[in-house]
């Protein structure tokens, strides 16, 4: 998906029971989708950088996670699975279920984590990773993210619009 | 003299940075090794070499944090680190303690 493309719209369940589409976040001046899973590690090592960030800006933001793996060959990121992880962790999000991998194939996203920043009218602004240091939190010099959002908040255009994501493939079902 | 093994798949972006910390590893132990690469790319190719993840890493055929409840497949891995953060590659001081160990073993 390129930078300035619109938002796709979707219909997709989530963990607390309701389904999601993009008018349920109309009330928010940002919107930051992303692709997560369960099993990745990538994702555990983002997982409570992205609550935090989450329960911070989430008044003015709206954040939503989409996992689209396969679950029949990674069992760890089944809709129970699912489940259970964010009740766990106390997501603050929604986290959606994409079993048909339309919505991942239709944004183009390869990765989890893998995220997608829109402006109020759903314009794409940021595509990529969350920050420069998935390795070490405390050694992070730009949070890439939470740097759009604030940009698109005072509506500024981001200073940096793509950086590739890092994290593991997305788990395609076979012959998709 | 010790024996690594590193096995990756290319999809994960682990391998390169797994390489360095096993280098930096002996270098600090002051230990020297034979490092054997091994690349990964079909299930079959994961399950003959009972690969969970990328980067699997084995000093003397022992595999540093072993996962036995785990299938054999095509993705990254996880390594629980000293402070209990979940993390896609190992920390330099578990590799360091795992060399130590192998070399006492």
């Amino acid at each position: 998906m390129e930078i300035g493309q619109s938002a796709y719209d979707f219909s997709l369940p989530g963990v607390d029971g309701k389904t999601y589409s993009l008018k349920d976040f109309a009330d928010k001046p940002v919107l930051v989708l992303f692709f997560w899973c369960n099993h990745c590690p990538y994702v555990k090592a983002y997982e409570d950088r992205v609550i935090k960030l989450a329960k911070e800006l989430g008044d003015r933001a709206a954040f939503v996670a989409i996992n689209s793996n396969d679950p029949n060959q990674y069992p760890e990121d089944s809709f129970e699975n699912m489940k259970k992880r964010a009740e766990e962790k106390g997501y603050p999000f929604p986290y959606l279920f994409d079993e048909t991998q339309v919505v991942a194939h239709a944004y183009k996203a390869s990765r989890t984590p893998e995220f997608f920043v829109f402006d109020e009218e759903r314009d794409l602004k940021y595509h990529g990773r969350f920050d420069d240091n998935w390795e070490h939190p405390d050694q992070v010099r730009h949070e890439y993210v939470r740097e759009a959002i604030l940009s698109l908040l005072e509506n500024d255009i981001p200073h940096v619009s793509h950086v590739p994501p890092i994290g593991c493939t997305i788990k395609w079902r076979h012959g998709t | 003299m010790l024996r690594i093994e590193l096995l990756y798949y290319p999809e994960c972006p682990s391998h390169e940075r797994a390489l360095e910390l096993i280098r930096e590893a002996l270098v600090q132990e002051g230990k020297r090794a034979e490092v054997e690469v091994v690349r990964i790319d079909t299930q079959a190719q994961a399950e003959a070499h009972q690969f969970i993840g990328s980067p699997t890493i084995r000093i003397n055929g022992r595999e540093l944090q072993p996962q036995p409840h785990l299938p054999y497949r095509l993705t990254c891995r996880a390594f629980q680190l000293e402070d209990g953060r979940l993390a896609p590659l190992p920390s330099l001081r578990m590799l360091r303690e795992a060399i130590r160990s192998a070399e006492g073993g």
